[in-house]
């Protein structure tokens, strides 16, 4: 309820106010560089476990398959599937600006998922089970972050 | 099979409200008053105290020790329950353990937390570079995603959610601690018309965060007798369960912890779904209690939309359901939320529902969920089986 009332008044705001998008910190809990580093140069990247060949996200401190510090990073090709989608209507932290914003977790051809923004497409026009490729938003800053667009969309 | 021996021997509740002004401690005073009150056993008895970590004190690891000064009370036993909407079952559950290795004698479980008024909770970790950034912040956004691979897996009836929305607030118009301003009729043209938060979950599907607390007095059978105490319920079944399927990264995301734990308290209680007297399940949103339904074998999987519609889950049908109103029309007392389900649990089984007394209250399923993981749907999934 209270949560409408701050829809409607962030809804008024003109459209020139300005977001507030400010890129996050890496490695505050664990080793993220590589994906932050990665991002920079159109890469996708991926903690993988060595002694089971699978890719884990988000990263964590050790293989949720062993148990053990088995990781290393590893580029995914970033091509996968929509495997649930909803549309973000309401205004918070990071979203001013943005609504409405389709959010997706995507399934990795690696078989590994992510929660990601799909661009540059309408909430209606996303779907479970359709194909995505890898794209990058920006943050405030400059700062590259991966996303994804429909393939049929992509070219 | 089931253990007899733990019983529940007091409850108490405060009214739920939104942005009191008030904290934790206030309210779990005000709890503690009446739980005292309404057993009419002496402060010096406790001895043991389980304490629900809230957002609103999030920042003290000291909490649990902090209220035990608050309260006066010198516990032999402490244990700070840190599995949100869990930590109330999960609470009782653990004092009866203590209890049973002579821990405590006497415990009380707390729950109080005051979000609307202060929310201090950061909770860290992975999510400012990977949950934030695509907008993910809040629960809405997360259970938008799952709802919609419920749609794409078993196809849902809008209609069975809104009877959830309707029925609960029904249900909340005869609690006198559910929130004020819920307190009007809704109707499904009123859901229908709620606002898509996150699509496709409407504003009518989700809980608002309140302020309030619960406790409940937990010893065994003997002592309660021994301190005169009349009313009593025993907790025959506990299960729980953290990170259900967390190694899968492909996890089905429609099936839950419940999947796993349910089959352990009906086995504990040699009860079946058709024995349950009233579901007092965990409802953040409406969804889970649509996908408890079928998790706990009321019906097939994918088959709860349908299950809703056919059954009629007010005080008075076929399979009482979040009796007081639930979460959604009561208010969510924050991280004591659990206690809000397991308090309506032991007053209807101690007779005192009121206008929504249920009919031969025998037994009752109460179910916990704590926190929104990454790209899943519940960290920790909890049920409890009450019995007369």
């Amino acid at each position: 309820m209270s949560e409408a009332k701050t829809a409607s008044a962030a809804g008024a705001k003109p459209e020139s106010s300005k977001p507030t998008r400010p890129a996050p910190k890496p490695n505050v809990y664990v080793d993220t560089q590589p994906f932050w580093d990665g991002a920079r140069e159109g890469k996708l990247m991926m903690q993988y476990c060595t002694e089971t060949g699978r890719f884990q996200h988000y990263p964590r401190p050790v293989s949720v398959f062993t148990g053990k510090r088995t990781l290393e990073w590893r580029e995914v090709s970033g091509n996968g599937t929509i495997y649930a989608c909803t549309t973000v209507r309401i205004p918070g932290p990071g979203v001013e600006g943005r609504l409405p914003l389709p959010v997706a977790t995507v399934e990795l051809d690696e078989g590994v998922r992510l929660i990601a923004n799909i661009l540059g497409c309408a909430p209606e026009e996303m779907a479970i089970g359709k194909r995505v490729t890898l794209a990058f938003d920006h943050f405030d800053d400059g700062t590259p972050y991966p996303a994804f667009r429909l393939a049929d969309n992509a070219r | 099979m089931s253990k007899r021996d733990i019983v529940i021997a007091g409850y108490s509740e405060t009214r739920i409200d939104f942005k009191s002004g008030r904290s934790a401690y206030d309210l779990a005073g005000e709890a503690l008053s009446d739980l005292l009150t309404a057993t009419g056993v002496e402060k010096d008895r406790i001895d043991g105290l389980s304490v629900t970590a809230p957002l609103s004190e999030a920042p003290n690891p000291f909490y649990a020790v902090y209220m035990s000064e608050a309260l006066g009370l010198t516990p032999t036993w402490l244990n700070f329950g840190a599995i949100g909407g869990c930590s109330a079952t999960g609470g009782v559950a653990r004092a009866a353990a203590a209890i049973r290795d002579g821990a405590c004698e006497v415990a009380v479980v707390l729950s109080a937390d005051a979000p609307s008024t202060s929310w201090r909770a950061n909770y860290g970790a992975y999510r400012s570079e990977f949950q934030d950034p695509p907008g993910v912040q809040g629960p809405p956004a997360s259970f938008g995603l799952l709802i919609s691979r419920y749609i794409h897996q078993y196809g849902l009836k809008d209609a069975a959610l809104g009877k959830i929305a309707v029925t609960q607030r029904a249900q909340a118009l005869m609690n006198d601690n559910a929130y004020s301003k819920f307190k009007k009729p809704l109707t499904m043209e009123d859901y229908y018309a709620s606002r898509v938060v996150s699509d496709p979950l409407r504003l009518l599907d989700c809980v608002m965060f309140c302020d309030g607390a619960n406790a409940f007095l937990v010893t065994s059978e003997k002592t309660a007798r021994e301190m005169g105490l009349q009313k009593m319920v025993y907790p025959t079944a506990f299960a729980e369960v953290t990170n259900f399927n967390g190694a899968d990264m492909l996890a089905d995301v429609t099936e839950s912890g419940f999947a796993k734990i349910s089959g352990t308290v009906f086995g504990k209680t040699g009860l079946t779904p058709k024995d349950i007297r009233m579901f007092q399940p965990y409802d953040d949103f409406t969804i889970a209690v649509l996908m408890q339904l079928e998790q706990f074998g009321f019906c097939k999987r994918g088959e709860g939309s349908d299950f809703i519609l056919d059954t009629d889950l007010s005080h008075t049908g076929g399979l009482p359901t979040n009796t007081g109103g639930g979460q959604i029309s009561a208010g969510q007392p924050g991280l004591a939320s659990g206690g809000l389900n397991l308090a309506e649990a032991v007053r209807q089984m101690f007779g005192e529902g009121g206008a929504r007394q249920v009919r031969e209250p025998k037994n009752a399923l109460v179910t916990g969920i704590g926190v929104i993981p990454y790209a899943r749907n519940w960290g920790t999934s909890a049920a409890m089986i009450l019995e007369a």
